[in-house]
Order: structure tokens, then sequence, then C-alpha cells
């Protein structure tokens, strides 16, 4: 995790157009966020597209950070522009399903030795419900607080709590 | 390798609040124990070339939009500087009716030539149209207008006004 101080610093750069800071930025910030990505829609070509749009849209959108956490404000565009793609694709369900069959189907061809490589927990992933999925997604690759999570997603604290550890419960029993 | 930052979120403290002290242990060890696993398992990490090519992609949006700045104060200057003109000329116009004798100006462009010197349609555009009024205004600075001044004015300031409204609407 960067230091607050030099965050600080690169910030400013990028708000000041300097483009050696974006270059900072996205060092920091590209595996996370392409990890977030990835774990939520399960394709690399689709991650690719989503970090580049968020990077890039970070251009425009850089001068409205007042201040506060960084990463909450990041993910919480991420998170946009992730519901963004799901919107506009208007195919969820029919995406997760074509996914989880296309996962599927690479285990059946590969065996079952390489479909440990593939990734297990991918395939775990795609049991659970979209929300739950996406807040464990939120949670882990944007390492905010329940409370910086609960206030982003307007919901009280409770629920997120509630939510994060059924998910994760499930999600480690059907790992094991 | 990403480690989670959120260890000074006390979570035993913050389960406590909604479930009692043995089910806020239970639900931290499987919180626990199920982030182990996200870690053991990473997800992929984007190419080298994916992130070269946004950084260059930003690059390119940020030189876009330096120059960008640069041609809206161009814009900006060009109004201004039209707005003026206009100005003077009323006012010459309404000193000849006073009686005084007609005065003759020397006009130059205040505008810097480099300006214009762009491959922009819309400012090219915009250059024409105040060229268009310089000579307009130099035509009635020099009392070549016949009879129309005051029709020439009244037409000069709907252009100017069309102008300015079509520069804002940007």
């Amino acid at each position: 995790m960067a230091e607050s101080s030099n965050l600080a610093e690169i910030i400013n750069g990028c708000k000041a157009g300097e483009a050696e800071s974006f270059e900072k930025l996205i060092d920091i910030y590209a595996r996370r966020c392409y990890g977030y990505f990835y774990r939520l829609t399960g394709n690399n070509e689709v991650s690719d597209d989503l970090l580049s749009e968020l990077f890039v849209k970070l251009v425009g959108k850089i001068s409205s950070y007042k201040g506060g956490s960084f990463e909450g404000w990041l993910f919480k565009i991420a998170s946009n522009i992730f519901h963004d793609y799901l919107r506009v694709k208007q195919r969820r369900k029919k995406l997760l399903e074509v996914q989880k069959r296309q996962l599927e189907t690479k285990i059946a061809e590969t065996g079952e030795a390489d479909a440990e490589r593939i990734d297990k927990l991918q395939i775990q992933l795609e049991k659970l419900d979209g929300d739950t999925r996406e807040l464990i997604m939120l949670r882990y690759y944007s390492q905010l607080r329940f409370r910086e999570i609960a206030q982003m997603r307007s919901e009280p604290i409770g629920t997120t709590l509630s939510k994060v550890h059924r998910g994760l419960k499930k999600l480690r029993e059907l790992m094991e | 390798m990403i480690t989670n930052g959120q260890n000074e979120e006390n979570l035993k403290e913050l389960f406590e609040r909604f479930v009692s002290t043995e089910e806020a242990e239970q639900a931290m060890e499987d919180i626990q124990k199920a982030e182990e696993i996200l870690r053991e398992q990473s997800a992929p990490e984007p190419n080298s070339e994916l992130v070269s090519d946004i950084k260059a992609e930003i690059a390119e949006v940020l030189l876009r939009r330096e120059t960008s700045t640069f041609k809206r104060i161009a814009y900006k200057a060009a109004v201004a500087v039209a707005v003026v003109i206009f100005v003077a000329v009323v006012s010459v116009k309404l000193l000849e009716r006073g009686g005084s004798e007609p005065k003759r100006f020397a006009t130059a462009s205040i505008i810097p030539a480099a300006i214009w010197e762009s491959d922009d349609a819309e400012l090219a555009i915009l250059a024409a149209e105040i060229e268009q009024i310089e000579g307009r205004v130099l035509t009635l600075q020099l009392g070549e207008d016949g009879a129309n001044g005051d029709r020439d004015l009244i037409e000069l300031e709907m252009r100017l006004i069309a102008l300015d409204n079509d520069f804002w609407k940007e």
C-alpha cells in the first residue's frame, strides 16, 4: 500500500495533469483493480477493457477527489464501471451462465489435474450470488474497512458484515 | 502480494455489536480463513503490454486536453477582441453623429496570427467570421458604407451575438 504522503503527492501530480503521476498511480493500483474486475467477470479481455476504462476515466475525474479514502473513491468508480458494463450488455444472468458453462467445459476438456490450475476459486465464486461476490471482491481488493464499504453501498454496517460473513463462509465451504 | 490493510479495524469488536462473543469469534475465523484462500489463489495480473498501453493512452488524453485548453483561451480572446472592436465602432459612430470631424483609424489585428494557423475547423469558421466583421468595421470607419451605417451596425451586432452564442454552446 502506498504511503499516504507519497500517495497524496501522486494525486496532486495527477490533478496537475502530469503523465508521470498517472503512471505511478497505475503502477500502484493496476493489479488490485484488475484482480477485482477479473474476479467479477471471469474474463481476461473484459478485465483488460474495464481496467483501461477505469484509468482513462480517472484523468477526467481526478479533480473531483476531495480527500478521504482514495481506495474508497477509486473502487467506487471501478464498481460503477462494472455495473455500467453489466447494464450495457443487459445480460448479466446470461453472461454468468455462459461463463459457468465455458469454465465447466474447459475443466471437462482438460481433466481434473489441469482444472485445479485453471482457477478453482473462480468456478466457486460463480456459485455465489452476484451481489455477494461483488461485496467480497470489493472488501478484498479495495482493502476498505467494513464501515467504508457500508457507507459506499449506502447500507447499514450490520448488513455489510452479515453479507460478507455469509459469503466468505459459503466460499470456504465450497473450496474445501 | 496484496495484503489486507483493514487490520487496524477491530473485527471482533465490530461483530460483537451484533452477535455474541462466541459467534463473533466464529465469524472472524470464517472471514480470516476464506481470505487466506483468496490470497493463495490470486487472480491473474494485467500483462505489461496492457499497462503500457493504458499509460500511453493517458499521455495522449492529457496532451489533447492541453491543446484544447489553449484553443479555449484563444476562442475567448477572439470573442473579447471582436466585442471591443464592435464597441469602438459604435462609439465612433456616435461621435460622428455629434458633428465632429470623421476620424480615420489605422486598424491592426490584435489577435496573434499564430492562433489562426490551426487546422481546427471551428477555429477556422470563427476566424472567417471575425475577418468579415473586421472588414465591415473598416468599411464603416472609412465612410464607404453609403447611407446604410445604422443598418450595418445592427447587422454587425446580430452577427456578434450569434457568434458569442455559438461559442458558449461548446
